[in-house]
């Protein structure tokens, strides 16, 4: 009996190991960004299974979408409000891997479905919208995991959903949201390239074919040129009408993170954690700065403070013309959770989305550096 | 710790699944051949842990008897057996050794597939800037004869798979049970241990259950290239053959009773020497 129980015993704890340390310990693993969205006092969040609308004063939770969570479903990426609804898009489910290829629109004021569109081509199911939708104030642009970019008329239902204005397939997945300027969008993929195209049509005007990596990040514009970071550890500054390289400057890790520019400053992090700011005319490097956990969040700049928040947990306050050292950095203690998604300044609070966890959007006071713990809020309490 | 385990188990596989994957074109092939690198490492393991098992079974009679006699005395039971050489953690080594390497590969498997954005990130930090363009060959193409290989099987091909190998394997790896007790505990074993993977094979990445198939097909294979250098081991350490049925070896235990062990000098000995043919020092000294 004694060897039965022995062996036994060992092969229970090794299953149970196994399945821990493989299943992450219980918690589903993450598998996209959430995103946040301030308006006004209203804060919108996709984050896991549910989205949530609330006061960003009052700490007053609005609404949840769904009322009540279902696991199968997840959320990533910033939501946008547009006129009456609030568009989040479905994202991997950590439970299984299932895809949800659904954007859905949610009636603002009651957190009511509206309608939702399901992606998918030739009978084919798409894939998920991992980084939300953008807008040109009358049609959606909305990329997917299939490869494809849709663009929809929310003006024009048709069979309760969004009727198709046009799509884009490119070779890969397309895992960041667009951007649309002055009539072309602008869309990073998988595939390696960077495609300009036609907004109102869909027609390719040109495509940047030079990074031999991937391209996973809303690329930004500033006064005619694109600026976009990919995969083979370069970032890119080309002419937005031609696609004509400017400059490219080679940084430390693979670029994830969206770009800002400002004041003729490119901000933006590496994976490997380094924050950058460049010349926005030459690419010319102004100063780094070294986090210690990945960056994949777009930075935020109030004033002269440029705010980072990184895969280390630790929201930083950097002065944007010199950076300072990590030990004199103006910094938190960090929050004990990771931080990959953007984050949106009120006042003198930040308000920063962890990857994962109970508290699902955590306030920081940038002046003292302090937890707003007021703000700690939703908490997630399922089923309320 | 988990930052330790990186370092030292899940970024070398990641990057030398890229690697191979660069090299090989297919990520399948990749798999298969890091797996092939893995058994053939921990090969000499392997034996290590035949030769144990082997060696604690030897034991049996005379651990029998040395609880029998000291079932009162707990410490004196400890002392005679720890005399005896009995180590229980013996025959855990090689689990121990694999299950770091299973869980490292299964985080290097859903890491280089990258098939979520967080994953994808994830992939980023541990590529190893060193070895040129393995940046290049991101994404990975996942695909195998329809089957996203980052995603579960949908058609249970794998977990169906992965639990008759893992059975089949154990059954051959397991040696004839000396007494009932053992070949109760070895039936329940080999039982358990494949469903367990089979289910957790049923939420995980194909990619890995292609490792888990792969690396029980070598297991078998390793076994009949082994089997002849077994057998003259089992025999000097005076254990039934391997081709032995469980009943006959149980009843031949009760038989073997009064067979002593193999002296501690021989047990210790280097893996070529317990392999070797001579005649066992015991029935000399019986």
């Amino acid at each position: 009996m004694f060897q039965i129980s022995k062996k036994l015993i060992a092969a229970g704890l090794a299953g149970a190991f196994l399945l821990t340390a493989c299943g992450g310990g219980g918690e589903p693993q993450p598998t996209s960004f959430p995103g946040l969205m301030i308006d006004g006092n209203n804060g919108y969040l996709a984050s896991g299974s549910q989205v949530y609308k609330f006061d960003v004063t009052t700490n007053a939770e609005a609404w949840r979408f769904p009322a009540q969570a279902v696991n199968t479903l997840n959320f990533a990426g910033q939501p946008l409000k547009f006129g009456d609804v609030v568009i989040v898009g479905g994202a991997t489910s950590p439970s299984g891997g299932a895809y949800d290829n659904h954007l859905y629109a949610i009636n603002q004021q009651t957190g009511a479905e509206v309608w939702r569109f399901a992606a998918g081509k030739d009978g084919n199911p798409g894939k998920e919208f991992a980084d939300g939708v953008v807008t040109d104030g009358k049609l959606l642009y909305a990329a997917n995991g299939d490869h494809t970019l849709y663009v929809l008329d929310p003006s024009n239902l048709d069979g309760g959903q969004p009727k198709t204005v046009w799509t884009f397939t490119a070779q890969n997945k397309l895992w960041s949201r667009p951007l649309v300027a002055d009539g072309v969008v602008y869309q990073g993929s998988l595939d390696h390239n960077m495609y300009a195209l036609d907004a109102a049509t869909g027609k390719e005007l040109w495509r940047y074919t030079e990074a031999a990596a991937p391209i996973v990040s809303q690329p930004s514009i500033s006064n005619g040129t694109l600026f976009f970071g990919s995969f083979d550890n370069l970032f890119f500054a080309l002419d937005a009408k031609t696609g004509k390289l400017k400059w490219k400057t080679p940084v430390d890790g693979w670029v994830y993170s969206s770009s800002l520019v400002e004041n003729n400053v490119v901000y933006f992090g590496d994976a490997k954690g380094r924050f950058y700011a460049l010349n926005a005319a030459d690419g010319s490097v102004k100063w780094t700065f070294q986090t210690q956990g990945a960056i994949h969040a777009k930075p935020v700049l109030s004033g002269t403070t440029i705010y980072v928040v990184s895969g280390d947990t630790i929201v930083y306050g950097l002065d944007a013309n010199q950076a300072t050292d990590y030990k004199a950095a103006k910094k938190n203690e960090g929050i004990g959770r990771r931080l990959f998604s953007t984050p949106a300044l009120v006042g003198n609070t930040l308000l920063v989305v962890p990857l994962d966890g109970a508290v699902k959007v955590q306030a920081v006071n940038v002046d003292t550096q302090n937890l707003a713990n007021k703000f700690a809020f939703p908490q997630a309490t399922p089923g309320k | 710790m988990g930052d330790i385990f990186d370092l030292v188990v899940v970024n070398p596989f990641t990057n030398a699944l890229l690697v191979l994957y660069g090299v090989l074109g297919s990520y399948v092939l990749a798999v298969i051949v890091l797996t092939v690198i893995i058994k053939v490492s921990t090969l000499p393991l392997t034996i290590q842990q035949q030769v144990s098992s082997m060696k604690m079974a030897a034991m049996q009679p005379k651990m029998k008897e040395i609880q029998d006699k000291y079932k009162n005395e707990p410490q004196k039971l400890q002392e005679e057996m720890r005399k005896l050489g009995y180590n229980p953690l013996s025959g855990c080594l090689l689990m121990f050794i694999q299950l770091p390497i299973f869980i490292g590969l299964y985080q290097a498997i859903t890491r280089t597939l990258g098939v979520t954005p967080f994953n994808l990130l994830n992939l980023g930090k541990h590529v190893y800037s060193f070895i040129p363009n393995l940046s290049s060959l991101v994404p990975i193409n996942s695909n195998f004869l329809g089957m996203d290989l980052g995603q579960p099987d949908k058609l249970f091909i794998i977990p169906i798979l992965v639990v008759a190998t893992t059975w089949f394997s154990n059954k051959l790896m397991t040696p004839p049970a000396t007494d009932a007790q053992t070949k109760q505990t070895n039936q329940m074993m080999q039982m358990m241990m494949p469903l367990m993977f089979g289910f957790f094979m049923l939420s995980a990445p194909a990619g890995l259950g292609i490792y888990w198939l792969v690396s029980n097909l070598i297991q078998v294979a390793q076994y009949y290239i082994m089997k002849p250098r077994l057998e003259s081991a089992r025999a000097q350490y005076g254990l039934p053959s391997l081709n032995a049925k469980s009943g006959d070896s149980a009843s031949k235990a009760v038989i073997d009773v009064e067979r002593p062990a193999p002296p501690k000098s021989r047990a210790r000995g280097s893996n070529t020497a317990r392999f070797n043919t001579a005649k066992p020092d015991e029935k000399k000294d019986k």
